[in-house]
């Protein structure tokens, strides 16, 4: 079975001279389709950095990442057009909701799906509503909706696409310890039921039972992988 | 989904409100469009009514409104024996002011006085909105509603009575004076009825004139008669014309126009222009200064709601930076976008437009120039404004395009 996601020798720094940050420094990583993963740290360690790397978002100087085997960065450049990868590889989750405030949790979903381009993008977000258990709120503006039902509602959208990668930045940093911990049960259920690949970055230690694997990042380098 | 519409729907008041500001900028457009076009239909009503295809008018002048044309009256039947013309009519125009109203004696009224060539035309193509046109040859006139005459009311020019037995609406001269039509021998009348010193001045030179010929001398009991100003003795040069309305056999050809017009172009003592080039010689003369006015001034507005339409589509867009970024995440196409962005802006210019134009057919007719908004004239501002807002949306696309997708994942 192919990796879902790929990464070889990760570079990225920022700055020069006496300023040089070595953000990324010789990262290399494989994330499994059905695997949840943790990534751990301290602050500065480099983890958005990475995730946004791995992401598409702000590309590595160096290194090679593969997506479901397709090579989409070679030598730190972009192979193929981001909108297309991002379409057909990627959901994001953020550390808020980011939900757009002017349409409903049931549009902000059938939005994904309508630039995801998935059949049916109606029934499609009614469905993914329904499964991370916000249906009821389906018509409801964002404005009105508790952190935790916004982030479920977020979550849902991330899937629209039917990701074959989730990348979570510290997710459930706005969220209370119970919130918190559903969430973190969400993306195990995303990686078992959907056969995503999902990589959450977090501070949060007692959630750590829901992964299968945890990285440890500190200064720009990642450590091995370690079981739970 | 079509974001524009949900993000407008979302903000509906605002939207409205910025609309509505925008709208009384359009309206202002409008209104500039609609004075100008008033300005032209204002000049040129009188032309048109008139109903010729050609104008004869003396030699070397630009038309009776422009200049002061003088021609013999002969040149009417000159005209007439032309191959290709139908009819030929004299036509006089004065500017004149008096107190000729008999209910109002100190009221005194400025018009412009055109002389009709009775009997053939007796004013059937004026726009007449009450009463008719001239049914006699003497002691009718047809007055335009502007001077505040009614139907049935007296005036007195020349110590004789004319009735106004109709009125036409907004047609004035070129300087803004109400029309008066009457029959050419009625106008002459008029024309000359001038205070007493002028009378008696007159008087004089026409007894003058008579005794400089042999009718004169040899029947000097005529001198009596130049008391009368219709007295016209026929050695005497009738009074001049301003000038001769042609019309022609085929007047939708160029071919019978130009032949005409090659015909009179022989002619020492008269130029022809035709309605059209009439029409022109009277705008350039009289509507010119106005109308690059008004152009300057629609210039001026145009840019400021392209200005106005533009600040408020960048806040928008501004505000959404982050829901632009995110929808980038989520792999929303530029095209999807710059398209909300650009909606919204079309949607802010066609709501202003719209009220604008609703704004406007309440106001217009209430304004003290009339403003005549053509349906041509008011799809070209509406298309104007499409043009204005799209240029209005470019910084707002632009920003819109350069959002970092990356902001989406801090914050
Ligand atoms: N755009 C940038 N320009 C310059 N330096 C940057 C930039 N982004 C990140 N860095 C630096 O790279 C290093 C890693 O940053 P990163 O945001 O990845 O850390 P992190 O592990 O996510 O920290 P936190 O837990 O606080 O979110 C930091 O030293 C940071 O200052
Ligand atoms: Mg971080």
């Amino acid at each position: 079975m192919t990796d879902a996601l790929r990464a070889e020798h990760i570079f990225k720094h920022f700055g020069e001279g006496d300023t040089l940050v070595r953000a990324l420094d010789d990262v290399s990583l494989t994330l499994e389709a059905g695997h949840v993963v943790a990534l751990l740290g301290p602050s500065g360690a480099g983890k958005s950095t990475l995730v946004k790397a791995l992401g598409l978002v702000s590309l590595p100087d160096t290194g090679k990442i593969w997506l479901e085997g397709e090579l989409v960065v070679d030598d730190g450049r972009l192979l193929g057009s981001l909108t297309e990868l991002r379409k057909r590889f990627l959901g994001f989750v953020f550390q808020r909701p980011n939900l757009i405030p002017f349409l409903t949790a049931q549009q902000n979903v059938e939005l994904a799906c309508e630039i995801g381009e998935t059949a049916s993008p109606r029934k499609r977000a009614r469905e993914l509503l329904e499964w991370l258990e916000v249906g009821h709120r389906a018509h409801a503006m964002p404005a009105t909706m508790s952190g935790g039902e916004q982030q479920r509602v977020a979550i849902a959208r991330a899937l629209a696409n039917r990701p074959r990668l989730v990348l979570a930045d510290e997710p459930t940093a706005a969220l209370d310890k119970v919130r918190g911990r559903a969430v973190m049960e969400l993306f195990q259920r995303v990686a078992r039921e959907q056969g995503a690949a999902v990589l959450v970055v977090t501070h949060d230690h007692r959630t750590l039972d829901v992964f299968d694997e945890l990285h440890e990042m500190e200064d720009g380098k990642l450590g091995p992988a370690r079981a739970a | 989904m079509n974001l524009a519409y949900h993000d407008v729907r979302h903000r509906v008041g605002r939207f409205v409100g910025t609309s509505l500001g925008i709208a009384l900028l359009f309206t202002v457009v409008l209104a500039m469009a609609g004075i100008y076009l008033g300005l032209v239909d204002d000049a040129t009503i009188l032309l048109r009514s008139m109903r010729a295809d050609v104008w004869v008018v003396q030699q070397g002048t630009r038309g009776p409104f422009a200049d002061a044309s003088r021609l013999d009256p002969s040149i009417v039947s000159r005209v007439s024996a032309l191959p290709g013309v139908t009819r030929a009519r004299a036509f006089t125009y004065q500017v004149l002011q008096r107190a000729p109203l008999a209910r109002e004696p100190g009221r005194s009224l400025r018009m412009a006085l055109v002389g009709l060539d009775w009997p053939i035309d007796r004013g059937d193509g004026l726009p007449i909105v009450r009463g008719r046109a001239l049914r006699q040859a003497h002691g009718e006139l047809v007055a335009d509603a502007t001077l505040g005459l009614a139907v049935g009311d007296v005036l007195h020019f020349a110590r004789e009575e004319f009735r106004v037995v109709g009125l036409t609406k907004q047609v004035l001269s070129s300087g803004g004076d109400a029309m008066v039509f009457g029959t050419l021998a009625d106008a002459q009348l008029i024309a000359d009825d001038a205070p007493s010193d002028a009378i008696r001045a007159e008087r004089e030179r026409r007894t003058e004139r008579l005794r400089a010929t042999d009718l004169g001398r040899a029947q000097p009991q005529l001198e009596a008669l130049t008391d009368d100003p219709e007295f016209h003795p026929p050695v005497l040069p009738s009074p001049p014309i301003a000038a001769v309305l042609v019309e022609v056999d085929a007047p939708a050809s160029a071919d019978s126009l130009s032949r005409v017009r090659g015909a009179l172009a022989a002619w020492p003592d008269v130029t022809a222009y035709t309605t059209r080039e009439q029409e022109q010689l009277l705008l350039d003369g009289a509507v010119e200064k106005p109308r690059k006015q008004l152009a300057l001034f629609s210039m001026i507005l145009v840019i400021t709601s392209s200005l106005l339409i533009g600040a408020v589509v960048y806040m928008m867009t501004l505000d959404k930076t982050h829901d632009i970024a995110v929808l980038k995440l989520m792999g929303a196409s530029t095209g999807r976008l710059a398209g909300m962005v650009i909606q919204q802006a079309w949607a802010m210019g066609a709501l202003g437009f719209a009220i604008a134009v609703a704004i406007g057919q309440q106001a217009f007719p209430h304004f003290p120039r009339r403003v005549v908004l053509t349906t041509e004239a008011t799809l070209a501002v509406g298309a104007l404004v499409m043009v204005i807002s799209t240029l209005g949306s470019l910084l707002a696309i632009r920003h819109a395009i350069r959002v970092d997708a990356g902001k989406a994942l801090e914050g």
